[in-house]
């Protein structure tokens, strides 16, 4: 069978480890990735979510232990 | 008598497979150049060695940040066009090029606020 790349597969590749997720809404995510499906619906565990404030100088934080993130509002994912 | 050969945009997107290219996503002015790697049925694209570029304008000066940030997923729905980075952009050229681009679109699509899923 022949395995032909695709952009999931990046996504794939990085199970279980820490990747960053970039939302709609000047948000990011950081955490494990624990799963996701075609729709980049995905669960994170370890999150911490920061949101960009108009003034770039502060950014809330937010901690969660465990979280899911609908797919619709993710714009790109990469691995840290 | 020429004939002519269509180029459909789905091999055009397999033939810059390898190659540098130029993401431009529907919002926040931002650009990704990287080297495309691969992409699927939804066209979501995997870039490698990419840098993000976002255009800001201060004080109407427009202004260029760019970041270097590896590798990449982008889920299809955020991009606007994907084109091929020619070793040296003339820089002016491209981005009064892209600005015309988003304005047009961006409106288009920031009001609807579309989303499939």
């Amino acid at each position: 069978m022949s395995t032909k790349e695709e952009p999931l597969d990046l996504i794939r590749f990085h199970l279980d480890e820490f990747v960053l997720i970039k939302l709609r809404g000047a948000r990011e995510i950081k955490g494990k990735l624990q799963g996701y499906d075609s729709h980049c619906n995905m669960v994170l565990s370890e999150a911490e979510e920061y949101i960009y404030n108009d003034s770039n100088d502060d950014v809330e934080t937010k901690k969660t232990e465990m979280v899911f993130v609908r797919g619709d509002s993710v714009i790109l994912i990469s691995p840290i | 008598m020429s004939t002519f050969q269509p180029i459909n945009p789905k091999p055009f997107l397999k033939s810059l497979i390898g190659k540098q290219v130029i993401v431009r996503l529907k919002w926040n002015k931002t650009e990704y150049r990287g080297t495309l790697i691969s992409i699927d049925n939804y066209m979501n694209l995997q870039l490698d060695q990419t840098y993000e570029i976002i255009y800001e304008v201060e004080d109407g000066n427009e202004t260029k940040k760019e970041e270097s940030i590896g590798e990449i997923f982008i889920r299809c729905n955020n991009v606007l066009f994907v084109r091929e980075a020619k070793s040296e952009p003339q820089e002016t050229e491209i981005e009064t090029e892209t600005s015309v681009a988003t304005e047009s679109n961006g409106n288009e699509n920031g009001n609807k606020e579309m989303e499939t899923d």
